[in-house]
């Protein structure tokens, strides 16, 4: 048979940035796979070093909708580090506290993106359902959802109340609750099993090489987590557990996920419990004395890393952001390979990819030369249909 | 016993190995150290830090220093991170790519050659990253002397002549 290549982007409407991927189809299986990257460069490493170190942190934060307070919380490890800042205790409590309510939202975000990937309509309403208890407690801190502009630099711009803590142990109690059923789902229904077990298979030996982090890693038995490897914040006085998970697929990166939750709901528990007494900031001067730093932060799509130079004025010299997902992508190819093409959107949702989004996709028939026009949309109903015909069917009719 | 008791053995080690082709090291604190090397010996001392288990390398950053360009790979065993800086003249910089070593170097190292202009001997063609096709030939945005406002003014005036 003709092997057939598929361009799929750079528009994709189930995700935030644009980028392609060249799928070289033998009859449905997949027999290679590239990804071209580089839609959506906005320049904001040029635009960092043409603003002073406040206004950064607002720029910073807009890198991403979901990990803004992970990229803050980088930039300013970085500039702090230079500028030998002792934050303060309750600044430095109040940041983890964010950091693990952003962590929550974004992993049911991401199940909920995977659940409607496979077809799993019910979960993701669920999952999005109960993702609002965690955006209400960040807008009842932060006065926002997603930007919640909590950081400073030397500590944090507001506070909490007692109130608000009994408000937000409140909401994690109901989502404890509700995460016990998502473990269940995840971990014991048939059809997502079907959908999940040795799919975009990733063994822990090409995990390493290809640079895969957070749960992608962690899925793939890889023990790396940077709270755990280089505590910041005050991780280092919290008890929890590195979820791994030895199944290298995609059943695999489910399971790490959802349990991470639960271990974000302890975390949460221990901070608010022992929140510590004292200022929620220092001052820092505007001007910054020259120096250089690069600072490892675990965002919930994995290991963000920053470097920031400092000349001594207000303004940074350098800024160089790396997010996770640029080095997941690496091993989006070997996790395609042998692959069914209507297991592509699972495999590629299951790195939590941040970028954005298929409009369409041109299929190349090869043998008659002919193209036509795919879009995502249709790529996940052709990937449900494929499996309803061996019997993998989430709707009871 | 000291809190850098590995990066300080990892550097007296380097100190023997590498004499004469480092020419900067320290330690900035625990789990951070800062080398620089020429250019023609770095390759052999990344090999050196492969072995060594900093098998992880990160990202690359470029930068611009005026006179030279240079680049800081940034590699690590997941706990210590060794940034080791390679510098290389303005007026034909130049480096070697390291994807015999970090295969994963590919879009770090184009990165390099778009927004820094610095040209990776051994990296095979490819299309733009990250810069967008059809952005103009030789600019190379990261470098100091590309001003943002004139860069802007470049750019719309490209999109109006379309």
């Amino acid at each position: 048979m003709a092997k057939i290549t598929i361009p799929l982007g750079p528009q994709h409407p189930a995700l935030k940035e644009p980028e392609n991927f060249m799928l070289v189809l033998d009859g449905e299986q997949i027999c290679d796979a590239t990804v071209n990257l580089g839609y959506n460069h906005r320049g904001i490493e040029k635009a960092a070093e043409n603003r002073n170190y406040i206004q950064d942190i607002y720029l910073l934060e807009r890198i991403c909708g979901i990990c803004s307070h992970s990229h803050v919380s980088c930039y300013i490890g970085c500039v702090e580090e230079i500028a030998k800042v002792e934050v303060p205790q309750r600044a430095k409590a109040i940041r983890t506290l964010v950091a693990e309510l952003e962590r929550i939202h974004s992993h049911l975000l991401w199940l909920g993106v995977a659940a409607y990937e496979m077809g799993f309509e019910t979960m993701f309403m669920y999952t999005w359902r109960d993702r609002e208890q965690v955006l209400d407690c960040l807008e009842m801190l932060s006065g926002n959802r997603v930007h919640y502009g909590i950081n400073t630099l030397g500590g944090v711009r507001r506070d909490i109340n007692a109130q608000q803590a009994k408000e937000i142990i409140k909401k994690i109690n109901y989502l404890e609750e509700r995460t016990k059923y998502y473990v269940n789902l995840a971990t014991e229904e048939p059809t997502v099993l079907a959908r999940t077990q040795n799919v975009g298979k990733l063994p822990y030996k090409v995990a390493l090489e290809r640079n895969a982090l957070g749960p992608t890693a962690r899925a793939s038995g890889v023990k790396m987590d940077v709270r755990k490897q280089e505590p910041y914040f005050i991780y280092d006085k919290l008890d929890f557990e590195m979820i791994t998970y030895d199944s290298e697929d995609v059943f695999g990166r489910v399971v790490v996920r959802v349990l991470e939750l639960v271990e974000s709901y302890k975390i949460i528990k221990q901070v608010l419990s022992a929140l510590p007494e004292g200022a929620i900031s220092v001052k820092v001067p505007w001007k910054i004395p020259a120096g250089e730093s690069v600072f490892r932060y675990e965002a919930p799509r994995g290991e963000d890393i920053h470097y920031v130079k400092s000349n001594g004025s207000e303004i940074p010299e350098r800024v160089k952001v790396r997010a996770p997902t640029l080095s997941n992508f690496q091993s989006i190819p070997y996790m395609l390979k042998g692959d069914y093409l209507a297991d592509v959107p699972i495999t590629i949702a299951a790195i939590d990819p941040c970028m954005s989004c298929t409009d369409r996709a041109v299929v190349y028939d090869a043998k008659n030369g002919k193209t036509r026009t795919f879009d995502w949309e249709e790529l996940r109903k052709y990937s449900i249909e494929f499996y309803k015909k061996k019997g993998v069917n989430f709707s009871t009719k | 016993m000291s809190e850098t008791l590995k990066e300080e053995e990892l550097k007296k080690e380097l100190e023997n190995k590498f004499a004469g082709s480092i020419y900067e090291i320290q330690i900035a604190r625990k789990n951070r150290m800062w080398i620089s090397v020429n250019p023609q010996d770095a390759l052999r001392l990344m090999s050196f830090l492969k072995e060594k288990g900093y098998f992880h390398l990160s990202t690359i950053t470029g930068f611009d220093e005026g006179e030279n360009l240079g680049a800081i790979y940034h590699i690590t065993d997941y706990y210590t991170i060794v940034n080791v800086r390679v510098r290389t003249p303005k007026t034909s910089p130049s480096l070697k790519t390291v994807r015999d070593i970090y295969p994963v170097c590919e879009s770090f190292e184009r990165e390099l050659e778009d927004l820094f202009g610095i040209k990776i001997e051994g990296l095979p063609e490819g299309r733009n990253y990250p810069l967008p096709e059809g952005f103009p030939k030789g600019v190379h945005p990261l470098r100091k002397e590309v001003k943002l406002d004139e860069l802007v003014k470049q750019l719309d005036s490209q999109k109006e002549g379309k």
